[in-house]
């Protein structure tokens, strides 16, 4: 391609980087008013102080000192991987099975899974609670991830995607005398980079900010997370909006890194390669 | 391009039935984790709950409902209940379909390899959904307030004399909602549609430029119709999640100013946790929002899923 | 050689969780330690780790763990273990909202232990405070932080337009409205701030006049209710007449008094500890009483809002332990509110604790006035009413019925729509 051509294309796109910065402001604004509130006192957070002050070290080290941010921080951390982890494989597993050995059969079970998803958490919440306090699971991590692990979104998620996956390959593959569940992680694994990278991202997401079930379930000073951290800076009878501020900035980034991290799999081509 | 799948089984057919066998067992196999996870999370409790809402009473005093269905019957007695029926439909029909397009028109942006900074604007674009729900509130109560910024600007272009109460009118401060659902929600969809553009060949837009088509035939052409997979997913998803929205009710407008925006979630969980314990009547309006999501879902299937 | 990672990955993770499953103790209760839910660490938490301290100091080996659980929180999980019939994850004392407890008690009877025998004056608590944890004459917690409501003023705004605090001090919310729109006029400001969704004004306003949005027998009473139609009437009145600032949620009711849009704030006194953190503002507060209801007779100018009080689950192991540490620290030591006052600001509910001399040192925030004395004073006076399970039912309704008047909606009608809403919430 010429120079030419190239800066031809670069000036056809000018519109589009117009309208992709405007989104990326206004997505971003909240982040640098949440960074700069970390910066300035509650009484300049409260009266709507834009600009980034001098008082983060003051509002971090009122937080450290008054809540277990680093054990928070852990704490989330491990839920969050361990359950991004087994979810992925159990659901990826089985939307995979649902895809590639679709009969009539699964295709209906996977239509009564997609309900389990449909009815608002707080109506089995109580049934859910009675169940793990009976099998002894109420403050373990066990009791924390097992409700999420399985779910009927990234079941479908991986069976959609499973579509594309080319038939070809399953054929070639058995003809080489890999078995099924070779084939699964042997191929389908690696050509649904970008699948699972999403699915990765998504996961964690939603294991990271998960609150309502853990905080019913746990009990312990020690188990805390940083959602449930966050809830407690706002409990009070009096808000520091600097240091809630500062508290919901590592409560945000985490999620941010993950996704910057990842973001190039799903987003560059890869499935070229087995093609 | 997806009738090749019904392939598999005829030419497993052909080689013996042991094989087909093995392979149907292989399946049945994979999925069964899962599915025994979604069983005893999911639907035992869903099955208990169901009890629950013939019952009224709380704790250890629950009892069998005269009539049996008096919980159902309550919800037509109930007019802030129906009124968070009309609020929570009416959010659906404005933001998901605004949402969606936005998010497959962003990603089939961020999909062309000749755009530059393509992780930064990406990363911008999904930065929202991963904004802690704490400060995402706080900054759009703060910013919709009446000297907030948003008032300031259409001040300062002469759009309004003097400030706008948007939270503390009905109509407006719905539109603030579906404003702060549509900034938090569609990057989150972009990544969805990001990956199902991987599985598009980048050749299939080769030669519609060839062809001549210009960038809108081809976003309608091909984009949509080989996303439509991963766009029934996430309809389905934002259906589900906006029937059961809960979140923006409760951290934006505490569902005010005189209910006008609580949605069906809120004032379930508001029957649980804020006013005196109803369990079997939250379970009840539960069930009923399950039920409407669940024929909503199908008919999305049935109309999108063209595979067979 | 990726797979092995992976599966080596996931059998790590495995083993970390099930180690982590087996090594979570069950609540299992030494002889000499309790465990306590409480939600501010500068406040009600603090409180209990000084109380803690000085228990300790007199019984060998005890132990207390505060674990720290937002007031929602509280509500939630006590909530969802009780409706599951399993209070083991309850720990031994909770602190709750007071004005929570009632509906708590009507509908987990089970949950709280009765604490009528731990041998301590009751009567040293205020009448009202005590009512808030009785049911049929059983006292079931002790009361901790004092809710008495004050009016809290800029005196500087004041002086522009012409007043001071004693023109604010007892008067009826009438002149209260005539000074407000004076205010407003000669000064832009508003004298009143005040939360339409979720806010207590119309609350604190009924109950200064001794009676609720009910009547003695619980049912819904807000539709020919004389009270209550004067006070809505008053109170929609401030609002029109730009005395009132009508905000939508606590953010923009902090921001109007930080950013000194309003001039005056009606509320419970620990309103006190968010006012002393705009620290420019120090010296230009004081406080008086909270205006009075007009044409009722048994209108005060006392009320109380929010507050909260110690209760003893019924998953304590320990009784006797939790009694007799409540009883000898919150019970009965005013040497223990003494030393809790400077460390967390918490002002007593226990009346002999407000002559001590730490209560009456004067505070430079509010221009040197003894505040802590002054409202255990105020809390004295504050009328009985009668309590209902169904408090934040009724709280929105009101609020509901006031948004709809401002909006145009006839008064009558408002009440009506809301008497109605609040019958069917209370039915099952």
């Amino acid at each position: 391609m010429t120079k030419k051509n190239k800066s031809a294309i670069q000036r056809r796109l000018i519109p589009t980087y117009i309208f992709l910065s405007i989104v990326s402001l206004i997505s971003v604004f909240p982040l640098y008013w949440m960074i700069s509130a970390a910066t300035n006192t509650s009484t300049d957070v409260s009266r709507g102080r834009l600009l980034p002050g001098s008082h983060f070290m003051e509002n971090f080290r009122n937080l450290t000192t008054q809540q277990p941010l680093w054990r928070a921080l852990g704490n989330s951390f491990f839920y969050a991987i361990l359950t991004t982890v087994i979810c992925l494989l159990v659901c990826s597993i089985a939307g995979y099975g649902f895809e590639i050995y679709h009969d009539k059969g699964k295709d209906m079970l996977f239509s009564i899974l997609l309900l389990a998803m449909m009815i608002p958490q707080v109506a089995t919440m109580v049934p859910l609670f009675q169940m793990f306090s009976k099998a002894k699971l109420l403050n373990t991590s066990i009791g924390f991830i097992l409700p999420i692990i399985s779910t009927p979104f990234m079941i479908m998620m991986f069976r959609q995607n499973a579509r594309a996956f080319p038939v070809d390959i399953i054929e070639a593959a058995r003809i080489d005398g890999l078995n099924e569940v070779q084939i699964f992680f042997r191929m389908f694994i690696p050509t649904m980079k970008s699948t699972y990278a999403a699915a990765a991202v998504i996961t964690f997401m939603n294991a990271w900010n998960s609150y309502l079930w853990p905080k019913v379930i746990m009990t312990d000073n020690n188990a805390m997370t940083m959602p449930m951290l966050i809830a407690n800076l706002i409990t009070g009878y009096v808000t520091d909006y600097g240091m809630l501020m500062c508290g919901v900035l590592f409560c945000s980034i985490p999620t941010m890194i993950v996704f910057f991290v990842l973001q190039k799999q799903f987003a560059e081509g890869i499935t070229g390669a087995v093609k | 391009m997806f009738s090749g799948k019904g392939g598999i089984f005829l030419n497993s057919k052909k080689k013996g039935m042991t094989l087909v066998a093995k392979q149907r067992l292989a399946g049945w196999t994979f999925l069964t984790p899962a599915t025994i996870l979604i069983a005893i999370m999911s639907f035992y409790p869903m099955v208990r709950a169901f009890i629950v809402s013939l019952q009224t009473g709380a704790g250890a005093n629950m009892r069998f409902a005269e009539p049996i269905f008096k919980n159902y019957q309550r919800i037509l007695a109930d007019k802030v209940f129906q009124q968070s029926i009309v609020n929570t439909f009416l959010y659906l029909l404005i933001q998901v379909p605004i949402m969606l397009v936005l998010a497959i028109l962003l990603a089939q942006l961020l999909n062309n390899k000749d755009l530059k900074f393509r992780g930064f604007f990406r990363t911008c674009v999904f930065l929202p959904c991963a904004t802690s729900l704490v400060s995402y509130s706080l900054i759009f109560r703060s910013m919709f307030a009446t000297d907030g910024l948003v008032n300031s600007i259409l001040i300062k272009l002469g759009i309004l004399e003097t400030g706008y109460n948007f939270l503390g009118n009905s109509a407006s401060a719905k539109i603030v909602i579906i404003l702060a659902l549509i900034w938090r929600w569609t990057g989150y969809n972009m990544v969805f549609y990001l990956a199902g553009l991987q599985n598009i060949e980048y050749s299939v837009y080769e030669a519609a430029k060839i062809d001549g088509a210009n960038g809108w035939k081809t976003f309608w052409k091909i984009t949509v119709p080989l996303l439509k997979p991963t766009i029934i997913m996430t309809f389905i998803m934002s259906i589900n999640g906006t029937l059961q929205l809960f979140d923006e009710s409760v951290n934006l407008t505490k569902g005010g100013p005189a209910n006008s925006t609580i949605t069906m979630s809120h004032y379930v969980y508001n029957t649980c946790f804020i006013n005196v314990p109803n369990f079997g009547y939250a379970a009840a309006m539960s069930f009923l929002i399950f039920i409407m999501v669940a024929i909503l879902a199908f008919i999305n299937l049935k109309v999108g899923d063209t595979r067979d | 050689m990726k797979k092995r990672i992976f599966t080596a990955l996931l059998t790590g993770a495995m083993v970390v969780s099930m180690t982590g499953a087996m090594a979570v103790p069950v609540a299992a209760e030494g002889d000499n330690k309790l465990t306590v839910w409480a939600w501010d660490q500068n406040f009600n938490i603090k409180a209990m780790e000084i109380a803690g301290e000085q228990y300790a100091k007199d019984h060998e080996g005890f132990e207390l763990e505060v674990i720290e659980t937002s007031s929602d929180d509280c509500q939630t999980k006590l909530t969802t273990a009780a409706n599951a019939g399993d209070y083991s994850t309850l720990p031994d004392i909770v602190l709750m909202q007071d004005n929570s407890f009632q509906k708590f008690l009507k509908t987990y009877p089970d949950a709280f232990t009765d604490v009528s025998d731990m041998g301590i004056n009751w009567d040293d608590f205020g009448a009202l405070k005590q009512s808030y944890s009785m049911v049929d004459d059983k006292h079931y917690g002790v009361p901790f932080d004092n809710g008495a409501v004050i009016g809290c003023y800029r005196t500087d705004i004041l002086k522009e337009a012409g007043y001071t605090i004693e023109d604010l001090t007892d008067i009826t919310w009438s002149r209260f409205k005539e000074i407000g729109m004076d205010v407003h006029e000669k000064t832009g400001k508003y004298l009143l701030t005040s939360e339409a969704n979720g806010g207590d004004t119309m609350m604190m306003m009924i109950q200064s006049c001794g009676a609720n949005f009910v009547d003695e027998n619980g049912e819904p009473f807000i539709a020919g209710n004389e009270t209550a139609a004067k006070c809505v009437e008053l109170y929609t009145d401030l609002v029109k007449n730009n005395v009132v600032k009508l905000v939508n949620n606590w953010d923009e009711y902090i921001s109007t008094i930080t950013s000194g849009e309003a001039a005056g704030i009606v509320n419970g006194n620990w309103i006190t500890a968010t006012l002393m953190g705009t620290e420019d503002q120090k010296g230009l507060w004081e406080i008086t009483t909270m205006p009075k209801v007009d044409d009722v007779e048994t209108a005060t100018n006392y009320a109380n809002n929010g507050g909260s009080s110690w209760y003893i689950t019924s998953n304590c192991q320990n009784v006797d332990l939790a009694k007799d540490f409540l009883a000898s620290t919150f019970g009965s030591s005013t040497e223990f509110y003494d030393a809790i006052l400077p460390a967390t600001g918490a002002i007593s509910c226990y009346l002999p604790a407000g002559e001590s001399e730490v209560y009456n040192e004067p505070n430079e925030f509010f221009n040197g006035q003894p505040i802590f004395s002054t409202i255990v004073e105020y809390s004295s006076h504050i009328p009985e009413f009668t309590k209902t399970p169904f408090h934040y039912e009724a709280r929105e309704c009101v609020n509901t019925a006031v948004v709809n008047i401002v909006n145009g909606t006839a008064q009558e009608d408002a009440l009506q729509e809301a008497q109605d809403t609040l019958a069917f919430k209370m039915t099952e």
